[in-house]
């Protein structure tokens, strides 16, 4: 039996119009490419044309559909609907990824022809590789956007409203761009291996686009009730952190892993953070799940950003841990001294009990732009105003990451600036009456 | 068939359902009423699993709706307040859909489809796409696609709000039908009279709390019992004495005009006793079943809720 949310979105997307219309566009465009340079560049000047109209098909419109494909059913009021089916995550998850966007493969099967063909007749070194890459870079767009609406859209309703989080889809584009930047055949430098670049291109669209169609099947669990433990989060944390370390791995420098890992895992946290449902009902149940010992309920509710928290925490100590030397090792580098990576994991958790303390508001309104505004004026305008008045003792005390200081020092405030906003958390959850 | 022990709801600010403990028994029509903010939108959110509670269990047909949901929507139905459709696909997709994503066979997806249009009488719209349809059609339609698949539970939030008198003469025959079919309906409406014409049970919600769960057939009465009303067009003074010696009837209240009580018995004893009362030269002018109505229900448990907190 077919997918059923995969046919409701075949129904949807094709027409016989439809069916006609695209190969005839895409022959025409082709035949006109073809035309413009009869010679010995009309193979290469084909492969460029597919691969520009494959990147706009399957890349930039399949990224719109896939957008849409989570945006109209809030907006047209059918979600729960789809919630209340019988259909398991991973068929509702895939139905919708290759349902969507089935209009853009359509097209793109047609561009990954003319790609192939061309590519090999012009003598274009790796088009299989290349293909591949294209290829998983639209699965992991699209998937990337059913995620993140999904995830985004089950507790921030307006930006449902504003259209979702289409926009990403422009930066993961320019992102993969490079991929496709002929005459820079360098091969890329990882964790000490050289790479061809056309393999290192596809495997990193691979490993990226099965991590996004991972990530919007376990955001299709949570929002069909399919609970799930916070595993998933930390663990594409540890992965994109070795991915990014390759590339900044050196012998003679601190262990890479942990530096990269630790600003992985603090971005991550911010963008779980703002990202999520994190009012007083959630923590209300929290509480009730962790009084009654129910582990297992504890950790399904709990939201995604405390796992990354603790990372960030983890990867602290293990940079200061495998720092070669403590006093010298980062000055040489021009980089800051590494307790600064436990300061930057204390800001973190300040920043984390500031947004709650809005959000645990009984009536908590607008709490991210609250959160938001007051952490600018915190990390950014009152240190720059201390600054420009020269006040550099106040600046430090706002913001204690300073080369030349001792670096405790800077532990030691962000210590002092953590226990005022735990003392501010727990001061909101004290006069929060029972409802 | 819905069992709800303790269940508590929040939204900040304000608790929507505060212990709610219920039963729903199997093949009622319950009617869930009460007014604007009474939490029947969330009580019915959280039997279909589309909201998880603070606290509390809930039970479909023995499962945890918490803990199995996508179990106990393969038995239940649910028709949003603020339902939508796929407004590009014609009503037989739409109904297609529904039936494939609720986990029926492919083979009986075109017998379910027949079927659900026929009882929705919207045979000759299967072709019309559900976007162009008028509200009373598209109320319809969505209610096919949450009985398609033949759940044990229905729950419809506001199922007829938007619908002219015409339609909802028709919606109340077919819950009617769909309980002669064995399944189980909840109901919630701001429009007693509506839920009255069908209605085998009431809830009644007040500031998350229930006011009233009960069979709406008086309690004392049991299967074979009804309460009869009669009225006479010349009063007679020996009427409720004659009613007290006949074996059937337990009198509640009588004058030489009015009478009503408790009778034992089908319709040819309901008969019988007509005759009777004819034949002793009494001048009925009406002898029926009366029924205390949702409307007058809902407010005397209002009333008495008030007078307890007074």
């Amino acid at each position: 039996m077919m997918n059923p949310e995969l046919r409701r979105n075949l129904w949807l997307s094709f027409s016989t119009h439809r069916l006609i219309a695209m190969p005839a566009l895409l022959g025409l465009v082709f035949l006109a490419t073809a035309f413009m340079d009869q010679g010995e560049k009309a193979a290469a000047n084909l492969y460029v044309a597919a691969v520009s109209m494959f990147v706009f098909i399957v890349w930039l419109w399949g990224a719109r559909n896939a957008n849409a494909a989570i945006i109209d059913e809030f907006r047209d009021k059918t979600w729960d609907q789809q919630r209340m089916s019988a259909l398991d995550p991973w068929t509702m998850t895939w139905g919708k990824l290759f349902g969507a966007t089935s209009f853009n493969w359509y097209g793109g099967a047609m561009c990954l022809a003319v790609i192939a063909a061309s590519g090999f007749a012009a003598g274009k070194p790796d088009v299989l590789a290349n293909l591949i890459t294209l290829c998983a870079a639209g699965v992991m767009l699209h998937a990337a956007l059913i995620a993140l609406n999904l995830h985004i859209g089950q507790f921030e309703s307006r930006l449902i409203q504003r259209g979702g989080m289409g926009w990403l889809a422009i930066i993961l584009v320019f992102m993969f761009m490079p991929a496709f930047t002929y005459g820079t055949d360098k091969p890329i430098h990882w964790w000490g291996m050289e790479i061809g670049r056309a393999l290192f291109w596809m495997d990193t669209a691979l490993l990226f686009a099965a991590s996004a169609t991972f990530a919007a099947w376990r955001v299709v669990s949570n929002a069909l009730q399919v609970r799930t433990l916070p595993w998933a989060w930390p663990a594409f944390a540890c992965l994109l952190s070795l991915y990014l370390a390759g590339f900044i791995h050196d012998e003679s420098r601190p262990p890479s892993l942990w530096l990269a890992g630790l600003f992985v895992a603090v971005a991550m946290t911010y963008a779980a953070l703002f990202t999520e449902s994190n009012n007083l009902l959630r923590w209300r149940k929290l509480r009730l799940l962790q009084e009654r010992g129910d582990l297992r309920g504890w950790l399904e509710y709990l939201p995604m950003w405390p796992t990354t928290l603790a990372l960030s925490f983890l990867f602290a100590f293990m940079t200061l841990l495998t720092a070669p030397d403590l006093h010298t090792g980062y000055d040489r580098m021009g980089m800051l001294q590494p307790q600064h990576a436990i300061t930057l994991a204390l800001m973190l958790l300040r920043d984390a009990c500031v947004l709650l303390f809005f959000a645990l508001a009984p009536n908590s309104k607008r709490t991210l732009g609250a959160a938001m505004l007051y952490l600018l004026v915190l990390n950014m305008l009152l240190p720059f105003l201390a600054g420009v008045t020269g006040l550099d003792a106040l600046r430090y005390f706002f913001l204690p990451f300073e080369a030349t200081a001792d670096p405790w020092n800077s532990v030691l405030v962000m210590t002092v600036h953590t226990a005022i906003a735990i003392g501010l958390v727990n001061w909101r959850l004290r006069n929060t009456g029972p409802a | 068939m819905i069992e709800i022990s303790s269940l508590t709801f929040d939204y900040p600010g304000h608790r929507a359902l505060d212990g709610v403990t219920l039963t729903v028994p199997t093949g009622s029509v319950t009617a869930l009423v009460g007014p604007n903010g009474a939490g029947k939108t969330t009580l019915m959110r959280c039997i279909a699993g589309l909201e998880t509670p603070l606290e509390g269990r809930i039970a479909v047909a023995g499962m945890d709706v918490i803990e199995q949901p996508r179990e106990v929507h393969r038995i239940m139905g649910y028709l949003s307040d603020f339902f939508g459709l796929y407004q590009e696909l014609s009503v037989a997709r739409c109904l297609e859909y529904a039936a494939a994503a609720q986990g029926l066979p492919e083979a009986d997806i075109p017998a379910a489809i027949e079927r659900t249009a026929q009882r929705l009488d919207l045979d000759d719209r299967l072709r019309q796409p559900a976007g162009s349809l008028s509200r009373g059609l598209r109320q319809r339609v969505a209610i096919g696609q949450a009985i398609i698949h033949q759940p044990r539970v229905l729950l419809l939030d506001e199922p007829a709000s938007g619908l002219d008198p015409e339609a909802r003469s028709g919606l109340a025959a077919l819950f009617r039908q769909l309980q002669a079919d064995g399944m189980t309906l909840l109901v919630s409406s701001h429009i007693l009279a509506e839920l009255d014409e069908y209605s085998t049970h009431m809830l009644a919600l007040r500031d998350g709390r229930i006011l009233e769960n009960r069979e709406l057939k008086p309690a004392h009465l049991t299967e074979t019992q009804r309460t009869l009303h009669l009225d006479l067009a010349h009063a007679d003074a020996r009427l409720p004495q004659w009613l007290q010696g006949y074996a059937q009837v337990a009198l509640q209240r009588a004058d030489a005009a009015h009478a009503e009580f408790d009778f034992e018995g089908d319709l040819p004893a309901q008969a019988a006793l007509l005759k009777a009362l004819v034949h002793e030269g009494f001048a009925v002018s009406s002898l029926g079943e009366y029924r205390e109505n949702l409307q007058q229900s809902y407010l005397r448990s209002v009333a008495a809720h008030l007078e307890k907190q007074q």
